[in-house]
């Protein structure tokens, strides 16, 4: 085996199984003869897209831009109480046991009441991608600014730098490796909270134009969409990745 | 050249950590000259790390004090006059060999060396642009010490500072170390495992006890310098290192 067909491997492999994956599928329809509103054909929802292209996208980028502002917001806002944490014990103290429990709790269960106080239009689905991207961002943030080499902190003591200067040039720094595994799950996490927000109560959006062609009984359409956000959600996913092998540079995968 | 100015007076310095209550210093005086090289030894855990950071003011005493050129510890840290070499190296991984040089430089703004002329000093030239992770443990300690003396510290604090590198590194630091110190005359404290790594490199080795340590045994090293390694082929030395043995026993 050559050394370029290891390398294309990773992607030759995956490529194949979904090529036979869907070509199963669509043989399994024909021959079966599958009611197309319970499971359409590959082709259909390919016909589908094609067909409503333009409405997919636009929602597609419309409830893309309420994640990536409530990433914003939400990944800004925990990183910075983060800071406040390490400046201020007692607000740690105050605050972090319940940052710890909110962040397993089924956040998006708030959403109707969300949707009660912001409305329907795009800043309830932002507050919502905000929130669920806020605490595993806090908590990993919190430990990755604590959790220094103690030596490192005597060294910089050994200098008499001031919290300030540890703080830029030593917690900061360090806790980027902390920060960006839990900037990916807040990446796709975003996307849910955007989502449920607009099957909650919206007249826009992926999740509006899934909630309304299933009423519709237009399953292909529903499977286009679903399969559009997705790929939406992947390629943010990715982006987040290829920013944390470019930042964290001295980590080793 | 005043050969006998004290630098450093340290007086019944006692260290008991509050939480373990364990008591790892017990009243340990003594006085050492600008530019000696003093060497510590001590069983394991008897609380040399604890005297090294106390020195230092990284660690404050429970009881005692340390002066510096007539300061107190903390004034003197706050002068830059301080510097520590770890075991580890301590290096930021996020930053260049250059950058991990200045570092010092960055926070305090005593009168400084050139970084560049250090690194050639420590055989790291054509390293400056390396990341702390393309280099070898004994280079990595060679940064360290760089680190340490940029800043132009009166006072050198070693912990162990080749306890992690391979035999053959280690004795090239060690004759490295000396070189450098007779060339600036910073006085340095070095804490070590090993007993002739001590006697090679002081002028006076410090045996301190079991814990709670107290400074059991002063003993002056008397052998010309510059020292090389095969000195410690020699009888003479052989029998330095075997009475000191005796005392840690
Ligand atoms: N921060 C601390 N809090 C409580 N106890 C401590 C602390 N640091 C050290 N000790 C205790 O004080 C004693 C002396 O520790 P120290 O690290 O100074 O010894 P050491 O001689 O440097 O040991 P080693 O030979 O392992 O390097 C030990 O019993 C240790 O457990
Ligand atoms: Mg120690």
């Amino acid at each position: 085996m050559s050394a370029q067909g290891i390398g294309i491997r990773p992607v030759v492999v995956p490529a194949v199984a979904l090529v036979v994956l869907l070509g199963v599928w669509q043989a399994a329809h024909r021959i079966f003869h599958f009611n197309s509103i319970v499971l359409p054909a590959p082709t259909e929802i390919v016909a589908a897209f094609v067909k409503n292209a333009g409405s997919i996208l636009t929602e597609t980028g419309l409830t893309m831009f309420e994640s990536v502002m409530g990433f914003i917001i939400g990944c800004g806002a925990a990183y910075l109480l983060a800071i406040a944490f390490v400046h201020s014990r007692t607000v740690q103290q105050a605050v972090y046991p319940y940052a710890v429990a909110l962040k397993s709790t089924p956040l998006i269960a708030i959403a109707p009441l969300l949707v009660l106080w912001f409305g329907n239009g795009i800043a309830s689905k932002i507050v919502m991608s905000a929130l669920v991207a806020f605490f595993p961002v806090l908590v990993n943030s919190v430990s990755g600014l604590t959790a220094v080499d103690a030596e490192a902190l005597d060294l910089m003591k050994s200098y008499s730098a001031t919290r300030r200067q540890v703080l830029l040039k030593i917690r900061i720094p360090n806790s980027l490796s902390y920060l960006f595994p839990a900037l990916k799950i807040a990446s796709s996490l975003a996307v849910v909270g955007a989502v449920i927000g607009e099957f909650t109560g919206s007249t826009r959006g992926i999740g509006h134009l899934i909630n309304t062609s299933s009423y519709y009984l237009d399953t292909a359409l529903v499977f286009s969409a679903i399969g559009s956000i997705s790929l939406g959600g992947i390629l943010f996913f990715g982006f987040v990745a290829w920013f944390e092998k470019r930042i964290v540079f001295w980590q080793k995968a | 050249m005043t050969a006998h100015e004290q630098i450093v007076e340290a007086v019944n310095l006692s260290k008991t950590y509050p939480d373990g209550k364990v008591q790892a210093l017990k009243d340990i005086s003594f006085s050492v000259a600008k530019g000696e090289f003093i060497s510590i030894i001590g069983p394991s855990g008897c609380g040399k790390s604890t005297l090294i950071k106390i020195l230092g003011d990284i660690t404050e005493p429970s009881m005692g004090t340390v002066r510096v050129n007539g300061l107190n510890a903390r004034q003197a840290r706050l002068k830059g006059m301080f510097s520590f070499v770890f075991q580890n190296p301590v290096l930021l991984p996020w930053r260049r060999v250059i950058e991990n040089v200045s570092l010092p430089l960055e926070i305090l703004h005593n009168g400084t060396r050139d970084p560049n002329s250090l690194l050639r000093v420590f055989g790291l030239e054509g390293f400056e642009n390396a990341y702390p992770a393309q280099l070898s443990g004994g280079m990595k300690q060679r940064v360290a010490l760089a680190r340490a003396l940029t800043f132009n510290p009166k006072i050198l604090l070693m912990d162990e500072p080749f306890g992690a590198v391979d035999e053959l590194n280690r004795a090239a630091l060690d004759l490295d170390l000396a070189r450098i110190w007779q060339e600036i005359g910073v006085t340095v404290f070095f804490v070590t495992h090993s007993i002739s790594e001590a006697v090679f490199l002081a002028d006076r080795v410090f045996v301190l006890s079991a814990r709670p340590a107290r400074l059991k045994t002063v003993l002056n090293i008397s052998f010309p310098r510059p020292r090389n390694k095969e000195l410690q082929e020699t009888e003479p030395f052989q029998e330095v290192v075997r009475c000191l043995r005796k005392e840690l026993e």
